[in-house]
């Protein structure tokens, strides 16, 4: 054994800690404006590329992976280098990882705008960009296990833990969930159709919030409060313990946000199950944390960075013990589709990571920049700016949910619905839009004043680019360790596969008979395949966002079946390459939208939605209205569909345009007949040939009967 | 709520098959806690206070 000297690379830490503040500020800035948008249509400036339906993805998009996601890379690469006392495997792998990165989320910030969209929600960039993310993201996963390998630390901490399953299980997720077959540069059609696609877009979207929103943030907690409070973990055992119960049960949760819905009703109830009994390795994370903090109370008075991290960690545990109750289905019942999950994912975005994000860069670049923090008054100020704008931005929603939800389900004793009109609902609820964006508001100037304070921190410091370090060398071990545990802590390979193992199970139990089991899709023989000219209307659909406010799905409930029509069956959905069920419903139900209305409504109601409904908050689509349809994609979009399992004829491709024009041409014949004068040409068209096809299926099979 | 679980026309099956590999995993995972010393524990709860010294505050640029 000998003292091998050494350096850290802190230069990465502070690139990605940089990066972390310009994207935490262009994402927030972004969703003010989409929660503005919500009360006042007319602040996106009536351009597409700053529309609602597009906004909504870059706002959930950049808050997720660029801010949050350069945070974790931040913390990763400071923890990870010290806990294996070794410097990064490679600095030119670093180097590419942080370019990379930023590449794809500048990438993904101008396709968004301009609507090339898969609309598979937290994962809405086309292909080329998942191809670069997965590429990057092993190039980070190379570069963690180099510095794993080379390590100069027998055992790996439990942070390292975390950080491995993350790695891996974000690998497995973002592949499976991103399996398109391209038909264009900027187009593709997911392989998975309706319920199955639902399942898939769902396990990774839940598990999203599982492994990148919360256990990259464990392993960051595990490291920066024991620093912070410069004491050890409360229990060490403990976090082993909630560690391998959290991603074990987490995987099987995702189902909940389908119950009601076509999806077979035992998948439903394995998430509904396992969402209980996430509460218990949720809270043990949680606990583990706040009793780290046990004596150390008069430092969190005096201290603002362990003040946010005990905010965090607050806001954890209620995330996390609403989350199941959410998944009981009579609470799901009402609260689904409504703001109570929107309020619910910002109490866990603003309080968990968002705060715990701040806590650390406190923390961190005063170290990195060998100085103290600017000011700590503005830290104070900024953690009260925090604190007041999660709860303006909350407990409006939490009202806005419960007056909607109730509102909705409301029928007079003659047994009508007492707000038959949608739109009734939705104008008692923008008082509460208007005070949640106030709370955004405040939120996001806290985060620009921490900015400033930063800024003026590293301009006092010298930044150590490469920190001085020694330790001994590891000698390969001899003697045979007792205690399974403690020889899996020095196996970093065996440990991940393991880890790998634990979050396939549930994946497969649960997707596996769903795919293979024909009997859990029931085919209904009335449904057909879309005509050329409704894909057409489909994708402009897609590419405009309408899946942000609408779903498509209705719930065997009465008050659904009297607003909208007939429930939804899982084999309405089998030709729906991608499904579009949504999760949020700032507007009505559109599953059986088809031949509600005449084709000139949806023209003005398209053209201005207040022209058929004064007061609409919903976004006006001029452009669809002088845009030219591109007609020619149609055959490459009809021969990638057939490809993946519809039953279209053999030379359907060949003449789909002229299909799809004989289609157009009834429609403009119909709009003439009504005083509206167009040309087959137009997208507006398309979107009303969709519109009015929808849910129209099985209500032919009602009339036939 | 129990009704939610066991009225499932034949498909419980899925959800105690589930349920029961969870048990078993979390089994193995006590076994290796119980069988876990104290010392060790202790030890590895450490790590993360370790690296504090004044040596650390140097670039490597000044030495
Ligand atoms: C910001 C949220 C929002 C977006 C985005 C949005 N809508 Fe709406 N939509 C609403 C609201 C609110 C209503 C109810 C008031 C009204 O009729 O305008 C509505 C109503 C509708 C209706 C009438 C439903 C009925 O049963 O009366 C249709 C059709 C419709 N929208 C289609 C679309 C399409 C197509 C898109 C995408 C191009 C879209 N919407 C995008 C909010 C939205």
């Amino acid at each position: 054994m000998q003292i091998e000297k050494f350096s850290y690379d802190n230069k990465i830490v502070r690139n990605f800690g940089i990066a972390t503040l310009v994207w935490g500020i262009t994402g927030m800035t972004v969703g003010l404006l989409a929660a503005i948008q919500l009360f006042w249509p007319f602040m996106n400036f009536e351009t597409q590329y700053t529309t609602f339906g597009r906004i909504r993805p870059i706002h959930t998009n950049g808050v997720i992976f660029a801010f949050v996601g350069n945070a974790i890379f931040m913390s990763v690469y400071y923890s990870m280098q010290r806990l294996l006392k070794a410097r990064m495997y490679s600095d030119f792998l670093s180097k590419v990882h942080f370019w990379g990165w930023q590449s794809i989320i500048v990438a993904s910030i101008i396709t968004l705008a301009m609507g090339f969209t898969s609309s598979h929600e937290y994962a809405e960039m086309e292909w080329p960009i998942d191809i670069a993310v997965v590429v990057v993201w092993v190039i980070f996963g190379i570069n963690m296990f180099g510095t794993i390998i080379k390590r100069r630390e027998r055992h790996m901490y439990v942070a390292i833990w975390f950080y491995i399953a993350t790695f891996v299980t974000v690998a497995v997720l973002y592949i499976v969930n991103s399996v398109q077959l391209p038909v264009s540069g900027w187009k593709s059609y997911y392989i998975y159709a309706g319920v199955q696609d639902a399942l898939v877009q769902w396990w990774y979207g839940h598990n999203a919030v599982a492994f990148f929103l919360t256990t990259p943030f464990l392993g960051m907690m595990y490291y920066f409060l024991p620093k912070m409070a410069n004491r050890p973990i409360y229990s060490y055992k403990l976090s082993i313990l909630h560690f391998w119960s959290l991603i074990f049960i987490y995987i099987w949760a995702g189902p909940h946000h389908l119950l009601y819905t076509a999806l077979p009703e035992w998948v439903q109830n394995l998430g509904v199950v396992f969402s209980i009994m996430l509460i218990a390795p949720s809270w043990g994370g949680m606990i583990n944390g706040l009793l780290t903090l046990r004596g150390a109370w008069d430092k969190v008075r005096s201290e603002p960075m362990l003040k946010f991290m005990v905010v965090a960690l607050t806001c954890y545990g209620m995330a996390t013990f609403e989350g199941p109750m959410l998944a009981l289905k009579q609470v799901n019942a009402i609260a689904h589709f409504t703001d109570w999950i929107v309020a619910h994912v910002h109490v866990g975005a603003l309080g968990w990571n968002g705060f715990m994000v701040f806590g650390i860069l406190y923390w961190l670049i005063p170290r990195i920049y060998n100085t103290t923090l600017y000011s700590k008054k503005l830290s104070s100020i900024h953690f009260w700016l925090g604190t007041l704008g999660i709860l303006f931005y909350a407990i409006p929603l939490y009202w806005a949910a419960v007056v909607q939800g109730l509102m909705w389900k409301e029928f007079t004793p003659e047994g009508t619905l007492k707000y038959g009109n949608f739109l009734t609902t939705v104008l008692q609820i923008l008082p509460m839009y208007m005070m949640r964006a106030v709370g955004g508001a405040l939120y996001l100037s806290g985060v620009i004043i921490m900015a400033f304070n930063l800024v003026k921190t590293m301009k006092q410091g010298k930044l150590i680019a490469n920190e001085y370090a020694e330790a001994m060398s590891l000698e390969p071990t001899i003697v045979k360790e007792r205690g399974i545990h403690r020889r899996l802590e020095r196996k970093p390979v065996l440990f991940m596969v393991l880890a790998l193992i634990a979050i396939l199970i549930g994946g497969m139990v649960e997707m596996m008979p769903t795919f293979m089991i024909s009997s859990n899709v029931p085919t209904i023989a009335s449904v057909k395949p879309y005509t050329p000219l409704e894909i057409q209307g489909r994708d402009i659909y897609i590419r405009e966002g309408c899946m942000g406010c609408h779903t498509q799905m209705i719930r065997p409930f009465r008050s659904e079946t009297a607003r909208y029509g007939e429930y939804s069956k899982a084999g309405e959905y089998v030709y729906d390459y991608t499904y579009l069920w949504g999760s949020k419903r700032t507007g009505p139900d559109l599953h059986r939208i088809g031949q509600k209305y005449p084709n000139k409504w949806h023209y003005d109601h398209m053209l201005d939605p207040t022209i058929t409904s004064p007061g609409s908050i919903m976004p006006a689509y001029p452009w669809l209205l002088t845009q030219d349809l591109d007609y020619a994609s149609t055959p490459g979009k009809i021969r990638a569909l057939t490809i993946l399992g519809v039953p279209y004829t053999t030379d359907y491709a060949d003449k789909s345009i002229e299909e799809a024009r004989r289609q157009a041409d009834l429609i403009v014949k119909d709009l003439e007949a009504n005083q509206v004068k167009t040309d087959s040409d137009k997208e507006i068209i398309a979107l009303i040939a969709y519109l009015q096809r929808l849910g129209t299926d099985i209500k032919v099979n009602a009339d036939t009967k | 709520m129990f009704k939610q679980i066991t009225n499932l026309n034949g498909d419980e099956r899925y959800l105690i098959f589930s349920l029961l590999m969870f048990l078993a995993f979390f089994i193995i995972v006590g076994i290796m806690l119980f069988r876990m010393k104290k010392d060790y524990a202790e030890q590895m709860s450490q790590m993360p206070l370790e690296e504090d010294n004044e040596i650390n505050k140097m670039d490597t640029e000044n030495l």
